[in-house]
């Protein structure tokens, strides 16, 4: 029977249905702010990355990623300006050890303690997570693992001065650009413009083989010091190198581009690069009938990690505390898709390195199986800039220029580090 | 000359009103704002903690701080003797009846838009130790032992980019002159003519006069722009090799986006502030002297 | 005594012509570098960055414009870049006119509080102006670019068009008021005709600084729809790698505009002033 009161009544349920059916529907469009510094240049990125986030998307009409890509280089200052001013994203690129460690520790990112599992048990050992690990709870979960030390080296060149195979011995190594030297050549090429060079890619994995991989952890907890002889010596091997011209002299005001400019205009004969340089070193020395060979640091005497080769994760995303439920989980449906043992399957294909434990695919370049191989033959170690407190890390990228420029010793160098401690 | 009208006062301060928000909003309140953080320890992330003048003390005790004003000075320096003088040349230059003066002034103007990315990459390869430009010609011309390490002998790279800010910014000055010297009317120059001024008399004893003005405004620019000299330095040296050219912008960004000190980096930002007054008043206070 | 004046002054133009011509040398080589590389694939620049190009090659600029939408990165650069010009010198003119030319209580404290700005280093009132953005809840909008680009221009601005308008004869102003004009009349009128070489000049600047201005566009813009050139531009660095081809066909691109908007007013930075004003 259809009177006033009735029709009130239906009209109310029928009020309360729409709200309810809105609502239930508004709630389920999830908007995540997002912010990544993959700019597309990088093969790993363009082809692995971005069509992954691209995919997600479309597979999750309900989920809507706000994407900022920022450029690597000023990456840290609009997150840092922006953190100061109170606000971060929901989802964001983090660079490891102290990188993000202010972020964790002002408890502006949700540990991932939750859903670890679903990584470690099967796919990535805890270990390879250190990074970004604090007080035994990992904020991310990274994608690569970049090692940053391989030497790049022309074949010829090499034969020229009478060597036909790297050198094994860091003696004959020297004996080997001294000959380089008499040919006008020079040597190594290197550009430490940008400082973390010759600290990132140097100094890390000669520090580690001649100190031992666990050495800045011992420093840092206080058990041993940085005026051990050992880093001494790792900062002699690298005051020698600039000494004795081995690096051409204006090494700390070229920039990456420069220093490898100079290995293909065959100005150098090697240059000394991370694994992000692989890529390209490959395909211009295919370009340029050039006979590249990729190897490591020879051994050096007194050395106590004879394998060790510095490698750092990263391309990591953590998430931000204090996120509703529902963002909370699209947020972790996100990581989840995105760091799947299908991207580190395909990551491998570009000829990036993996933390992940997965079989490597049968297209691989043969160029890279043999980098593969070769870094199978040797021990991770850290990498100084993803292990030490920020000052530290200013302290030596300036203290490694100074000291190639002639301008402090290796001692004094130790010794500061120390005092800074 | 008093203007006896009553609203005048009114109208003036009106008149500059907007002007004045908007500079106070949008400039004096976020120095203030600074002039805050200096006074606090903080990284950005963490709540500041409350550190009195602690950052000044260590400021003043850092060397690299000592070290990036006095490169600071070699910049200011180098633009005053450099950018105003070779500025003001040109621009009587390129005054005169000349072919091509469209031209001319256009690609004087040139270097001050370009992106520093690219005076940058051009310049570093001009100064390169082994291919660049600059040591070939000296090795050409017999002058080997005139050959350097350009940017890389701590020593030097402070002069080798201070003379490429020079050379981006002359353009600068160069249209402010320009601009001054149509305030000189063609009928003064005819008569100083006829009285038998010429050439470099004329131009010291009545063009200069008469643009003393924006020549003082070009010296306190060229010093408020050295002081706050960023960009150029960043992308060319990043202040390296081992803060030989960092200057003081650099070493306020350093410390404050790198390191993580943004109470530091604001006791930087202050200093820069303060000694730009001082400079600065030192400076009018020179030219109201002269002019009497 | 002729032949010899007319030697000088022969010797003087090859002498202005040689450094003049000397100085275009110098400054347009940069430019000729960046267009030169802008033809060359990755590859051909990493070999030899001084090389001429092998062809005409635009692909570095269809993939510039395509890959961080540059066609939109121009148009927002022209109206954040514009709109602050049109205010800065209307509101930055205004002010100069009156501190220049009068005499009131306040003045020299005025001006030197607008003189202080020059000396801000923009990198200290990052975070700052951040705050203040986030407060009145203008982030991620055009207007909080526009607002400190007009405030930091405004010390510039009105510091030259107050030394320039500071130089202007007092006789065109008395004459005006005797027949009765009103201050703003003799502003618009008179004042600001004259002014013209140096309204060119501050416009000039102001564009240039706002066209290539990245800090805070890096900080206060947040949506990819509202980036300015200068961030668009800044995309084709990677954490390893940096697209060089692109970018010089991208700052190739950029250049233009500035070029253009300074031939506009490069006439104007040489207008004389007239004949009548002068005689009064």
């Amino acid at each position: 029977m259809i009177n006033k009161k009735n029709s009130l009544i239906i009209f109310i349920v029928l009020i309360v249905g729409i709200l309810f059916t809105s609502s239930v529907m508004a709630q389920e469009t999830v908007e995540l702010e997002m912010w990544h510094a993959w700019t597309g240049q990088d093969a790993f990125a363009s082809e692995v990355l971005l069509p992954k986030i691209e995919e997600f998307q479309e597979n999750n009409p309900n989920i809507k990623l706000k994407i900022q890509v920022i450029p690597n280089d000023s990456y840290r200052t609009k997150l840092r300006t922006q953190a100061a001013g109170g606000q971060i994203p929901d989802i964001m690129q983090t660079y490891p050890g102290s990188e993000v460690q202010p972020l964790v520790e002002a408890g502006l990112l949700m540990d991932l303690e939750g859903i670890i599992d679903y990584w470690t048990d099967d796919l990535i050992p805890r270990d390879s997570l250190s990074a970004y690990t604090f007080n035994d709870k990992v904020y991310a979960i990274p994608a690569k693992v970049n090692y940053t030390h391989f030497a790049f080296y022309n074949k010829d060149m090499l034969a020229e001065a009478g060597y036909t195979e790297w050198p094994e011995t860091y003696e004959e190594f020297k004996v080997m650009g001294d000959a380089l030297k008499e040919n006008d050549i020079v040597p190594i090429s290197l550009g430490n413009k940008a400082k973390w060079v010759l600290q990132s890619i140097y100094i890390s994995t000669i520090g580690d083989r001649l100190t031992g991989i666990d050495y800045l952890e011992d420093v840092l907890a206080g058990e041993r010091k940085f005026t051990d002889p050992a880093f001494i010596k790792a900062l002699d091997v690298i005051k020698e190198l600039a000494d004795e011209g081995y690096f051409n002299k204006d090494a700390n005001s070229l920039n990456d581009m420069e220093m490898r400019q100079a290995f293909y205009q065959k100005r150098a004969a090697m240059f000394f690069g991370g694994a992000w340089d692989i890529g390209g070193v490959i395909e211009t020395a295919k370009e340029e009938n050039m006979n590249v060979g990729i190897a490591t640091f020879p051994q050096i005497e007194g050395e106590v990690a004879p394998k060790a080769l510095s490698g750092v994760t990263g391309s990591a995303f953590s998430i931000r505390s204090g996120l509703s439920e529902a963002q909370k989980e699209a947020a972790i449906k996100f990581l989840k898709f995105f760091y799947s043992e299908e991207t580190y399957v395909d990551l491998l294909r570009t000829g990036s390195f993996v933390p992940a434990k997965v079989d490597l695919p049968a297209d691989i370049s043969p160029q890279f199986q043999d980098v593969i191989n070769l870094v199978n033959e040797h021990q991770i170690g850290p990498v100084y800039d993803a292990v030490l407190p920020i000052n530290l890390i200013q302290t030596i990228n300036n203290g490694l220029q100074s000291l190639t420029a002639g301008e402090i010793t290796s001692e004094e160098l130790a010794q500061k580090m120390q005092d800074n401690l | 000359m008093e203007h006896i009208y009553k609203h005048k006062k009114k109208l003036i301060y009106l008149g500059i009103l907007p002007a004045f928000l908007l500079y106070l909003g949008f400039v004096i309140v976020p120095i203030f704002i600074s002039a805050r953080y200096s006074l606090v320890e903080w990284n950005g992330f963490s709540p500041p903690a409350f550190v009195g003048l602690e950052n000044y003390a260590e400021m003043f005790g850092n060397n690299v701080f000592w070290r990036s004003l006095k490169n600071n000075m070699v910049v200011v320096l180098a633009s005053v003797l450099g950018q105003v003088p070779i500025g003001f040349l040109l621009a009587l230059l390129v005054n005169q009846k000349i072919k091509g003066r469209h031209f001319f002034r256009t690609i004087i103007f040139m270097p001050v838009v370009i992106s520093a990315v690219i005076i940058s990459l051009v310049w570093s390869m001009v100064y390169n130790y082994n291919f660049g430009l600059l040591n070939n010609i000296l090795n050409f011309v017999g002058l080997e032992s005139w050959v350097q390490n350009w940017l890389s002998n701590p020593d030097i790279a402070m002069f080798s980019v201070a003379a490429v800010i020079i050379w981006q910014f002359v353009g600068l000055y160069f249209i402010i002159f320009l601009a001054a010297l149509q305030t000189v009317p063609d009928e003064i120059l005819e008569a100083a003519k006829i009285d038998g001024a010429q050439g470099w008399k004329r131009t010291l004893y009545i063009t200069i006069p008469l643009v003393k003005d924006s020549i003082l405004a070009s010296i306190v620019l060229c010093i408020s722009g050295s002081l706050k000299t960023f960009a150029l330095i960043y992308v060319m040296t990043n202040g390296g090799p081992s803060h030989a050219t960092e200057v003081m912008a650099i070493h306020m960004y350093d410390n404050t986006f790198n390191g993580m000190k943004f109470g530091y980096g604001s006791a930087v930002s202050i200093f820069i502030v303060v000694f730009g007054i001082v400079l600065v008043t030192i400076v009018r206070n020179l030219f109201a002297r002269f002019e009497n | 005594m002729k032949n010899q004046v007319k030697k000088i002054d022969k010797l003087k133009k090859i002498a202005t012509y040689s450094i003049l011509i000397f100085f275009a040398l110098i400054n347009i080589y940069p430019i000729f570098w960046m267009v030169m590389n802008s033809f060359k694939t990755e590859n051909q620049i990493a070999i030899n960055s001084f090389s001429l190009p092998e062809s005409l090659n635009l692909s570095n600029y269809i993939s510039a414009w395509n890959a961080v939408s540059l066609g939109r990165s121009f148009m927002n650069s022209f109206i954040v870049a514009g709109i602050s010009v049109i205010i800065t010198v209307s509101v930055g003119s205004l002010a100069a006119y009156f501190i220049s030319r009068f005499e009131f209580p306040g003045k020299k404290l005025i001006y030197s509080f607008f003189i202080f700005g020059l000396l801000v280093p923009i990198h200290g009132t990052l975070v700052p102006i951040f705050i203040l953005m986030r407060n009145i809840g203008l982030v991620n909008t055009r207007i909080s670019l526009i607002l400190p680009y007009v405030a930091f221009n405004l010390p510039l601005t009105i510091f030259i068009l107050s030394s320039f308008m500071k130089s202007l004869p007092k006789a065109v102003e008395e004459a005006a008021i005797v027949d009765g004009a009103g201050y703003l009349r003799i502003f618009w009128s008179i004042i600001l005709p004259m002014t013209r070489p140096a309204l060119a000049t501050v416009g000039i600047l102001n564009f240039v600084y706002n066209w290539n201005e990245f800090s805070f566009a890096l900080v206060l813009i947040n949506d990819s729809k509202l980036m300015t050139l200068p961030l668009s531009l800044s995309l084709f660095s990677g954490q390893f790698s940096t697209d060089y081809g692109m970018q010089m066909a991208g700052l190739s691109m950029a250049l233009v505009p500035i070029i253009a908007i300074y031939l506009l007013m490069e006439d104007q930075l040489v207008k004389g002033m007239s004949a009548g004003a002068v005689k009064g």
